[in-house]
């Protein structure tokens, strides 16, 4: 399976949507992720591929993936590397990749 | 109605066990923030916690008491001993037998939980230790304080993750306003400096590496930290007619659930409590002169804090001195809003402002005074201490010069 397939799968259980919604443009925080949807993704493709994904508060690309203006985060979560599914897809690849690499 | 005022003071914290160490710590900005020692740090990514390591429990405990306190339990023990020292308050037996102990905490007994599920499920352990239970219950410290000073009257704890102490003190000021308890023994103790709570914590993605730079442009993350801090409360007449040092007056105590999202703070629920407290306490938001802030240093807990003190407090904002604690402190979570209390009833005394620690570059989106660093003498009449909890959880006491 294709990791592609494996980001829309997950995100497509964790937001509840149907899978075939998920087209690698659409944006999370369009389909309606909030910042703890978006750590359980996260999470779930860490645990899948045994990789380490560099998400922090106050990260330094900042990109609102609960796209609230009056909600904010206590956790600094809403503040995010990736803004798109083909985003997450992208970077897994390259975390996937530099650890066949190592 | 009765007006109640804070009599006694007792801490134990980071950066000392004693009101004297606590308070010249906070004042000169030196942080309890430092490498963990006391739990192995291979497996954790961020190696920083405001650890109490200047604790011996042997100090203050024979060796069959201390195996059946937690952690938590012992500093909320210590640091109540200290407080009722501290009054000066010789307890009669009917006053006993009405005494409050409201005690606020989180995650209860978590090093015995911890070390107990460590035995069973990693090392295969046949049983569990018989005081297991008894040691990691919530409301362990607060029975453990009632049976240590023989408070007989209304006793349990609050938990509401990181605003557990401030709602308690709430809760115990308003038994002492109404005349439900003649005095009582309120704070918050928390204890949770684990592996099982670092790992969370981390997945969470909120812990910095760094250190606590509350609303510092550069800050990066939140800083665990441990500890306790006990009040004695009673009314004023009764502290004037003995003579007892008042440190200072509670006014009010507001409270407000966000309804919203589980970790997130919403302006507005933040505001709306602050903005209780100020009506219980019949006092007009131009009169605060200081804020001790949750400020937790988390990108957006400050920024969303920062609006959250527009909203209560509109133009008398930008006369406010505001400052967190946590630069010096970390977050203690349920012990957090009573170790502030501490910082903020000890600021009316000794009319001092205590700085925000660790803070280096403005940021745009914190445009308040935060006084940075360095302490500031200045009349304080009126000042406001601020809690907000995961689950959208609020309370916010307000206090006066004695």
């Amino acid at each position: 399976m294709a990791i592609i397939d494996d980001v829309r799968s997950i995100i497509a259980k964790s937001l509840n949507i149907p899978v075939d919604q998920l087209t690698p443009e659409k944006r999370l925080d369009e389909l309606g992720a909030e910042s703890l949807d978006v750590i359980e993704i996260v999470f779930a493709l860490e645990e899948k591929y045994d990789i380490a994904i560099p998400l922090q508060a106050n990260d330094a690309t900042r990109v609102s993936a609960s796209g609230k203006s009056e909600s904010q985060d206590k956790s600094g979560n809403s503040e995010l590397p990736f803004a798109t599914v083909g985003d997450v897809a992208e970077m897994v690849e390259k975390l996937v990749a530099a650890k066949a690499s190592k | 109605m009765n007006r109640v005022v804070i009599t006694g003071i007792g801490v134990v914290t980071p950066i000392g066990n004693t009101r004297d160490t606590f308070w010249s710590a906070l004042v000169e900005a030196r942080s309890g923030i430092g490498p963990i020692t006391i739990i192995p740090t291979e497996r954790l990514n961020s190696r920083i916690a405001a650890q109490v390591l200047d604790f011996n429990p042997a100090d203050h405990f024979d060796a069959r008491r201390v195996s059946l306190l937690d952690r938590f339990a012992q500093f909320a023990v210590v640091a109540a001993r200290a407080a009722l020292r501290d009054a000066q308050l010789e307890l009669s037996e009917e006053m006993a037998l009405e005494a409050a102990t409201i005690i606020g905490n989180s995650t209860g007994g978590m090093n015995t939980l911890d070390d107990s599920f460590f035995k069973l499920y990693g090392q295969n352990a046949a049983r569990a230790h018989p005081l297991s239970i008894p040691r990691l219950m919530s409301n362990a410290a607060c029975s453990a304080i009632s049976m240590d000073l023989g408070l007989k009257g209304p006793t349990y704890t609050i938990a509401s993750a990181c605003s557990s102490g401030t709602h308690a003190i709430g809760q115990a000021f308003q038994m002492v306003r109404t005349g439900q308890a003649p005095i009582a023994l309120t704070g918050g103790t928390e204890a949770c400096l684990t592996v099982g709570t670092f790992k969370g914590w981390e997945a969470l993605r909120v812990l910095s590496s760094d250190t606590c730079r509350p609303f510092s442009k550069t800050r990066s993350g939140l800083v665990l930290g441990e500890g306790a801090a006990m009040f004695v409360l009673e009314t004023r007449e009764r502290a004037v007619a003995r003579g007892a040092p008042i440190y200072a007056e509670i006014l009010g105590f507001g409270m407000s659930a966000d309804a919203g999202d589980i970790t997130a703070i919403d302006p507005s629920g933040a505001a709306r409590a602050m903005q209780a407290a100020l009506r219980d306490a019949k006092v007009n938001r131009n009169e605060i002169d200081y804020v001790n802030a949750h400020g937790t240093g988390t990108a957006l807990n400050d920024k969303g804090e920062t609006i959250a003190l527009r909203q209560a407090f509109g133009d008398a904002a930008d006369h406010l001195a505001v400052s967190s604690s946590k630069g010096v402190l970390g977050h203690s979570l349920g012990a957090a809003g009573a170790v502030e209390l501490a910082a903020t009833a000890l600021a009316l005394h000794n009319q001092t402002i205590p700085p925000t620690a660790n803070f280096q570059e403005a940021d745009p989106d914190c445009d308040l005074d935060y006084v940075p660093n360095t302490a500031r003498n200045a009349p304080i009449q009126k000042a406001m201490s601020s809690s907000f909890a995961f689950g959208g959880l609020n309370a916010v006491l307000v206090l006066g010069r004695a």
